[in-house]
């Protein structure tokens, strides 16, 4: 009996060799760097697409559906990155970039039409992780490859996608709190839009920084990702306690809002997280607080773009690449920022100097 | 003979408001757009355009009943967002669909004592309300998600007898509205109410025997009820809870309601009127997306359109 065990175990060593495998094309898959600085291809778990599967000759229709152009400055900022990055490739024929208006509904539409239309690729900023889950698999069936970024999504259905961990996001303010105060105080925290996917995975990235450390979230408010709103929270907080240690701000504009409200009472700044914005960068550059920039560039927009590029050229492309790069610290920000530039620019920005002071040129 | 075509057109002496106007500017976008783009008359396109206006038309058709007795229901968008999470929370239609209808009524039963019986305002009474939804709303389903019975998602999505689901949806809305609003003396009563409001004597519906508060009641109880069915449709297909889904819809179905040529003081008004404003709106948008035009420029040239359409009405007929 137990003479027989080597035996079987042979067997069935011998009849998995013999069972194809899915075959790898790991070797041939374009690194994460080629599409865009900081991403990197997921360690794990990660399949590669087959080389010239969605190969067409030079003339491509690419749509995204932007889950919505107008919602902020970074959205915006976003559309122009990935409309300059169409206009850069000379193999688009059309670049039709649909905008959902944060609706749901009309995502699932506009994905639709662009299926309807027969495009060659399509790019998805999902509005939400599901609403856009049936529509990209309708896409994924009609054979056209799906490029994802800058939201996650439940389904499966989608050839590459490109995602900044909002975990990481907020991990990284984090980390800079638990350093800069020694593990100890109390902190204000200023989120942003209630129930966002965005805002509770930066959220997350906090709570898992502050684990191990003596840190209190003294108040906790949301400030919807705007200054206006911001500011009046951060007012409110001042005037019932102004004795903070620091404070997590879950976006740039509500960052500046709290900055300003401290210069207006004139008390010392506390250390208080930014993000990779010229007006932030401006304000951390001239008052010197301490802070830090995590980074989260609206030349994502453009990533997608590439990668749906690289797709129809026929190259293969992981499913899966990440984009957690390290936090900005004040002398990077400083190699950035651009003083003859509007505080609505956002960094990394692959828009050419000329885009650039078209769109966001003081003068 | 030419009196009667010139009353059509602008309403005039007409109960059911300014339409025809809506209506040739509808025909006028489907013309240009077809001579522009070629495929907008294309199936696939017209389907699109029926399944993203339908949440709008269902809401609108809701809201209609409240503007006729001189209301406004801004609770109505958050309530599509509140029954997507009730029927995400995942568990048997049977169970799912009567208890977001019940739910929805309730709501509606309490925005209309708020108006008819404590005279809250409208927009306050339901201004509050949908804060309250959407506190609750985010409470169940704090991020978009969970599990739609399969029976919606289908119904939604799918086909009977090679037409899609839509189109079945489409009909019967507009059937038990048309029953409401022009085959039954719940309509009637609520033109009278309205037309007494809009013209300042308040009490001459009472006067006539019409039990006025009851009748306000049931009109926000029927706009809460048609939410919930746009929150019903949506759910499928978006084939998940949200509890942002439904954020807008207020505003957009009030604006179908008035482009559609619904007097907002009440009294005036029709089923069919704003189902071709609603349409007027899905066009637009469509249009653009057909004519690739620029995001950027999309919600000014929309405005501006929407604007002029309305301006077409007197503001005595708007009622503000």
């Amino acid at each position: 009996m137990i003479a027989r065990i080597p035996l079987a175990a042979a067997g069935l060593l011998t009849a998995a060799l013999l069972v194809p495998s899915a075959p790898s094309y790991a070797a041939d898959a374009v690194a994460g760097s080629a599409i865009k600085a900081g991403l990197t291809a997921r360690a794990a778990d990660n399949p590669v697409s087959e080389p010239g599967k969605f190969k067409k000759p030079c003339g491509w229709v690419i749509g995204m559906s932007d889950f919505g152009v107008n919602a902020n400055t970074w959205t915006v900022q976003v559309a122009h990155e990935s409309q300059a990055a169409a206009d850069r490739e000379k193999c688009i024929k059309k670049f039709i970039l649909l905008d959902a208006n944060l609706d749901q509904n009309k995502q699932v539409s506009d994905i639709d039409d662009l299926i309807a239309q027969h495009v060659d690729a399509i790019i998805v900023q999902p509005v939400t992780p599901t609403s856009a889950d049936a529509a990209m698999e309708r896409a994924v069936a009609a054979g056209i490859p799906v490029v994802l970024h800058t939201g996650r999504v439940k389904t499966d259905a989608f050839t590459t996608e490109i995602q900044g961990g909002a975990e990481h996001f907020g991990k990284v303010m984090g980390d800079f709190i638990v350093k800069t105060l020694g593990g100890k105080g109390n902190i204000w925290v200023l989120r942003g839009y209630p129930g966002h996917p965005e805002d509770i995975n930066r959220y997350n990235g906090l709570v898992e920084a502050l684990k191990g450390s003596s840190i209190k979230i003294a108040a906790e408010e949301y400030g919807y990702w705007q200054y206006d709103k911001a500011k009046k929270v951060c007012e409110t907080l001042y005037l019932s306690n102004p004795n903070v240690d620091a404070i997590w701000s879950s976006g740039a504009d509500m960052t500046r809002a709290c900055v300003d409200v401290f210069k207006q009472f004139g008390a010392k700044i506390p250390p208080i997280t930014g993000e990779g914005n010229n007006g932030f960068f401006g304000l951390w550059i001239h008052e010197g607080f301490k802070s830090i920039a995590p980074e989260y560039g609206p030349d994502q927009g453009a990533a997608g773009v590439v990668a749906a590029v690289d797709l129809l050229e026929g190259k293969s492309l992981y499913k899966h690449y990440d984009y957690n790069p390290p936090g900005w610290d004040l002398d990077k920000a400083k190699k950035y920022y651009r003083d003859d530039l509007s505080a609505n620019v956002w960094w990394p920005s692959q828009l050419s100097e000329e885009q650039l002071k078209k769109f966001y040129g003081k003068k | 003979m030419r009196q009667f075509f010139l009353d059509i057109v602008t309403g005039q002496r007409s109960r059911q408001g300014l339409w025809v106007l809506p209506l040739l500017m509808a025909l006028a976008i489907v013309a240009f757009l077809t001579v522009r783009t070629g495929h907008m008359l294309r199936p696939d396109n017209l389907l699109n355009l029926l399944a993203q206006a339908m949440p709008l038309i269902i809401t609108a058709i809701g809201q209609t009943f409240v503007v006729l007795v001189g209301g406004l229901d801004l609770s109505v968008g958050a309530l599509i967002s509140f029954s997507t999470a009730i029927l995400a929370l995942g568990g048997p239609a049977w169970i799912l669909i009567p208890a977001v209808f019940l739910l929805a009524g309730l709501v509606g039963l309490i925005n209309g004592v708020a108006v008819a019986r404590l005279n809250v305002h409208p927009i306050i009474a339901t201004l509050a309300m949908q804060y309250i939804i959407v506190g609750v709303t985010l409470v169940l389903r704090p991020v978009a998600g969970g599990s739609v019975p399969r029976v919606v998602i289908e119904s939604v999505g799918g086909t009977f007898l090679g037409l899609p689901m839509q189109v079945y949806w489409g009909v019967v809305v507009v059937l038990v509205a048309w029953k409401l609003l022009h085959g039954s003396r719940f309509g009637l009563h609520l033109f009278a109410i309205g037309g007494g409001v809009a013209s300042g004597a308040e009490d001459a519906a009472h006067n006539v025997g019409v039990a006025v508060k009851r009748n306000v009641i049931f009109a926000y109880v029927a706009s809460a009820c048609f939410a919930a069915a746009a929150g019903i449709f949506l759910a499928g297909r978006i084939v998940s809870g949200d509890p942002t889904v439904g954020n807008g819809y207020e505003i957009y179905a009030i604006t179908a309601v008035a482009v559609g040529g619904t007097q907002l003081s009440g009294g005036i008004g029709s089923l069919h009127g704003t189902i071709i404003g609603a349409m007027v709106l899905a066009l637009l948008s469509n249009g653009m997306t057909l004519l690739n035009v620029s995001p950027f420029v999309q919600t000014a040239i929309q405005g501006g359109i929407l604007l002029l359409v309305v301006a077409m009405q007197t503001r005595r007929k708007m009622g503000l």
